[in-house]
């Protein structure tokens, strides 16, 4: 049977291939055959969307996320399928997802891309907070004050506050419903430790300490890989955040200084890179052929940390997720094996972490407005809701989910949560999203071998570029 | 030109009516995203952020900021190295093959083409993903090396421009041999055979010989290739994404980059600009070549 | 130098090189049969057809490889069409401006297209054609009309007017002078037009990539694009599986027109030279 579709399909290129070859050859008719080949199958397509405005008026209710790869048992499917079902108005609204495939950082532009078309734009968006205030200034979101102002959980302090203040922008309102927050450290193998005749139970307290850790590893367990950071373009937002930035501010410098200029050149963005610079060069990082494509964080993930080819791995606190029953690479032993320790700062004194999230927001060209802010209220329902963070492996944004027992019981949690005392959050800078592209090519440039002052000038330039000289600052 | 210039005009419209169904589509997805491209290029026009929803006119600065990245510079150098790699590499080969597999036994040519063939008839993307795996680690390459005893090269990204000029070169030789082979069976078999009698060897007749006499054809066959290699994209972004770092990063890549994937839609104008323009010239050059001929 | 010897050598020579050319192609041809492939090369422990038949298996796969089809054929015919409409005037008429015309053409197919890829998409914003295959056909036959259109002239050049001048006299309208006796003549030479026109369509995937958003309307380049990394573990046997039979029109149609190809291609040849 799938041998006969594969000589159809063939039959049917050839015959075309014919039809092509002999439609100018006087009759004509071959090539009004062709011509109607290619339009009903225009015509299907309308047609197909007409029957489905036809039965019974059902309006169609589109979403667009990120499919990481994981397909159909990703938490997020598996979480806007139960809300769907669980949804009062489902049976006048379709539901249509819309995930978008591709490397990390080619979510933001195709999201970009659909947002601006009135015609392809989705009703609800999930929206990483650092690309919200720039899409924001671009007009592309709704201001959802007016649908909040009615929405009781969010009046009532059952969302943290803190988390609320990364959904809204710089005009004061709420362009999102955030719906999971998120952590930043570092990850050990402890057998891998242990053999390297390191402390089974690490907390680094300098970022000398990390690069010592490694050295003994290579020493000792030559056959693994001591250090993997996110270090690409094609990771994306990854590299800026669970490497670059988990390092600078820990030199106790940020993105922007204390007056919102970028800082474009300093001594603190010199021994960040230097780090980063130090990992490849002394050979402790992975190959560059496995860190900087856009499978990095999976084949970190996925494959180096299960099968315990890598012992010190530098990232969100949520990957264990992978590894649960239902994750993408189920690892029965990894609470006895992973250990997960907090960024120290770079000379030691304290701990740095980043925080993040993503909100699920309503585009400013959706018509349907109001059904899609009631599917966002029956997403944001626990225990659905609740469910699906654990299984991402995030913190939850709402108090009574933070609650639940079986979110509490999940290992890391309180390491992962613990951490979000003081963590940093990216600048709320419209600027940012197109800077954090820069903060990857300076990383990568790095990691394959250019200099931190060639790298860092580079930025300097492409920086100024993008926020005017007068927003820019040299320490 | 024509005496009743009424009539003449009209008589010229009766036959150019069959032109207009493929003026209006050059028109319309051609020529208006060129005026619009250069338009742009003078604007702040952004994918996101407060630009995308003011656009201004900003002058030349997107031109200026264009001219003094060092960026710029790294993508037009890549540019050509990928440029001159791609020319000199499809140009000698697709000769050499060519030449060599005249007058060759049939049965051997009908084998011996298609190898040649494969790779140029092959869509972009497959390209890519046969010389991603050619070059990996454990890849085919690697390995025939590893047989001679040579050690683990990770090719894409110690030697990434390399790797996407030699995926280049196998996708487009082909194209090069074709060329040439219907240049060499016009090359006339008397002035060699004339030469040889004289005491020429097979180089001498070569190089004083058959190159001269097929010299038009080289040089069409090198303003071809230069432009469709000008406008490879796919096969870049797919292999190397234009990385390590700027190592592959040719214009349309930079392009890419700077203009979709960093939201600066306007920049990217600009870049795009300067790819127009360097097509310019080589249209020109192009152009100027086939006058000459003409007129020659 | 003896000349035997030298023929021996050059067979050597030769097939050295063909051998070197089909060196990337073994990879993605053991792979696609390998139940358990990875991106290195090695003998598979046991050989299956399965990655073909998953790949087939998968209705999304097979639509993708229509809408691939419907892209490509509908950009090739209209390549076609349009450029033997145009070249007719150009190539029998007597126009002021062929000239200009020609070589306005012949500047155009020097323009790589990509540059004006960001303008497209915003003009498609306004009009409405983003996400939809006519906008992306379109826009790809506008992007190879010169350059078919110039072959096309060159082709109609090669075609001896006095044929059409005996059916003039028998009163034949210009449509039916073109459709009975040009058109049939340079046959080989619309098929060069056509195969080349579809083989650049077929491959491209950037193009169909940011015109379009619905993943049920991208074609199958697209989709190929998007496998690469679409499994957390990158599945590299229905990948080379898919690729092989992605590849299989591109041949089919180059071994079909093989004949014409070569005489297309002593055509355009003489046409330029």
């Amino acid at each position: 049977m799938k041998k006969r579709l594969l000589s159809i399909t063939l039959t049917a290129t050839m015959a075309a291939g014919l039809v092509a070859c002999g439609s100018n050859s006087g009759s004509g008719t071959a090539a009004t055959a062709a011509q109607e080949d290619s339009t009903t199958a225009a015509a299907k397509e309308s047609q197909a969307e007409s029957k489905e405005e036809a039965s019974g008026e059902k309006k169609t209710l589109t979403i667009t996320f990120k499919d990481d790869g994981q397909g159909e048992n990703h938490p997020w499917y598996v979480w806007l399928r139960e809300s769907y079902e669980a949804w009062d108005m489902k049976d006048q609204v379709e539901l249509e997802l819309a995930p978008i495939t591709g490397s990390e950082s080619d979510y933001y532009t195709k999201v970009a891309l659909q947002l601006a078309d009135a015609n392809t734009c989705p009703d609800i968006v999930f929206e990483d907070t650092f690309q919200l205030p720039s899409d924001v200034s671009a007009g592309y979101l709704t201001n959802l004050d007016a649908y909040v102002a009615d929405y009781e959980a969010w009046n009532n302090g059952t969302y943290y506050e803190s988390l609320k203040a990364g959904s809204t922008a710089a005009d004061g309102s709420v362009y999102g419903i955030p719906f999971c927050t998120d952590t930043r450290g570092i990850w050990y193998n402890k057998e891998i430790f242990k053999q390297a005749g390191l402390p089974e139970e690490w907390q680094p307290e300098t970022w000398q300490d990390i690069l010592d850790a490694c050295a003994a590893i290579k020493e000792k367990v030559p056959e693994v890989i001591p250090f993997w950071c996110n270090s690409g373009v094609a990771t994306g937002e990854a590299t800026s955040m669970q490497t670059y930035e988990m390092l600078l501010y820990g030199t106790g410098e940020q993105l922007l200084d204390a007056d919102g200029k970028w800082i474009v050149k300093s001594q603190a963005i010199i021994d960040t890179l230097q780090f980063i610079s130090d990992i490849y060069t002394n050979g402790y990082g992975p190959s560059l052929s496995l860190v900087l494509n856009g499978q990095a964080t999976n084949t970190a993930r996925r494959e180096y940390l299960p099968q315990q080819k890598l012992a010190i791995h530098m990232d969100g606190a949520w990957i264990s997720a992978n590894w649960i029953d239902t994750g993408a690479a189920p690892w029965p032993e990894y609470q006895e094996i992973m250990g997960f320790a907090a960024m120290p700062t770079q000379n030691g004194g304290g701990t740095v972490t980043m925080s993040g999230g993503w909100t699920l927001s309503i585009p400013e060209h959706s018509a349907m407005k109001d059904e899609a802010f009631s599917f966002i209220q029956q997403m944001m329902e626990p225990p659905a809701y609740t469910k699906s963070v654990i299984a991402q492996g995030n913190i939850v944004t709402r108090s009574d989910a933070a609650e639940d027992e079986e979110y509490l019981s999940q290992p890391y949690k309180a390491e992962g949560t613990a951490l979000l005392d003081g963590a940093y959050f990216r600048p709320q800078n419209e600027q940012y999203s197109v800077v954090t592209t820069n903060i990857q090519t300076m990383v990568e440039a790095v990691a394959s071998g250019s200099t931190p002052e060639d790298a860092m000038n580079q930025y300097a330039m492409d920086v100024t570029r993008i926020v005017g000289e007068d927003n820019i600052v040299e320490k | 030109m024509t005496k009743n210039q009424g009539y003449g005009f009209r008589e010229e419209m009766r036959k150019s009516l069959l032109l207009i169904p493929a003026v209006l589509v050059l028109l319309f997805f051609f020529i208006i995203p060129i005026v619009l491209t250069i338009y742009y290029s003078f604007t702040n026009l952004a994918l996101s952020g407060s630009n995308a929803k003011n656009l201004q006119f900003i002058g030349l600065e997107n031109y200026k900021r264009m001219l003094t990245d060092p960026s710029t510079v790294i993508s037009i150098e890549n540019t050509l190295i990928f440029l001159a790699g791609s020319l000199a590499g499809q140009t000698i080969l697709g000769f050499l093959i060519a030449y060599l597999m005249k007058q060759k036994a049939k049965g051997f040519r009908s084998v011996a083409g298609p190898c040649f063939l494969a790779g140029w008839v092959m869509p972009e993307i497959v390209v890519a993903l046969c010389f991603m795996a050619f070059f990996k680690e454990n890849g085919t390459l690697n390995v025939l090396t590893g047989f001679f005893g040579a050690k683990q090269v990770s090719w894409l990204y110690e030697h990434p421009m390399l790797s996407v000029v030699i995926a280049n070169v196998w996708h487009g030789t082909a194209f090069s041999m074709l060329n040439f082979q219907s240049a060499l069976d016009n090359v006339s078999g008397d002035m060699e055979e004339a030469a040889r009698v004289d005491g020429a060897n097979r180089f001498q007749v070569l190089l004083r010989i058959i190159i001269p006499s097929i010299k038009d054809t080289i040089a069409t066959n090198v303003m071809l290739n230069t432009l469709s290699t000008l406008g490879v994209y796919g096969l870049i972004y797919a292999m190397t994404g234009g990385g390590p770092a700027n190592k592959t990063t040719t214009l349309p890549i930079y392009m890419y980059n700077q203009g979709l994937k960093g939201m600066q839609l306007g920049f990217g104008t600009a870049i795009g600009m300067m790819i127009l323009f360097v097509g310019t010239i080589c249209s020109l050059i192009y152009a100027r070549l086939l006058r000459t001929k003409e007129e020659g | 130098m003896n000349n035997a010897k030298v023929n021996h050598l050059h067979y050597i020579v030769l097939s050295f090189m063909a051998l070197t050319f089909l060196l990337p192609l073994i990879w993605i041809v053991i792979a696609s049969l390998d139940p358990n492939a990875s991106d290195a090369l090695k003998m598979p422990a046991q050989w299956t057809l399965g990655n073909y038949i998953s790949v087939l298996g998968n209705m999304e796969n097979i639509k993708a490889y229509g809408v691939g089809f419907v892209i490509s054929f509908a950009e090739s015919l209209i390549v076609v069409i349009l450029s033997c409409l145009a070249a007719y005037p150009l190539s029998r008429y007597r126009l002021s401006y062929k000239k200009t015309f020609m070589n306005v053409i012949l500047f155009m197919t020097a323009l790589p297209m990509i540059a004006v890829i960001v303008p497209v998409y915003k003009m498609y914003l306004s009009l409405g054609l983003l996400d939809s295959i006519w906008g992306v056909i379109f826009y790809l036959s506008a992007a190879s009309l010169p350059y078919g259109l110039w072959l096309m002239k060159n082709f109609m050049d090669a075609v001896p007017a006095e044929l059409e001048e005996a059916a003039w006299v028998d009163g034949a309208t210009t449509f039916k002078s073109m459709t009975s006796i040009v058109l049939p003549l340079m046959f080989p030479g619309i098929c060069t037009v056509f195969i080349y026109t579809f083989s650049k369509s077929w491959g491209n995937f950037f193009v169909p990539y940011i015109l379009l958003s619905s993943a049920e309307k991208m074609p199958a380049s697209v989709q190929l694009y998007q496998f690469f990394g679409q499994y957390g573990l990158i599945d590299y046997g229905p990948l080379a599986a898919y690729s092989i039979l992605y590849t299989l029109p591109s041949i089919l149609l180059y071994i079909l027109s093989q004949n014409y190809m070569s005489k297309g291609f002593n055509l355009s040849g003489a046409a330029k030279g």
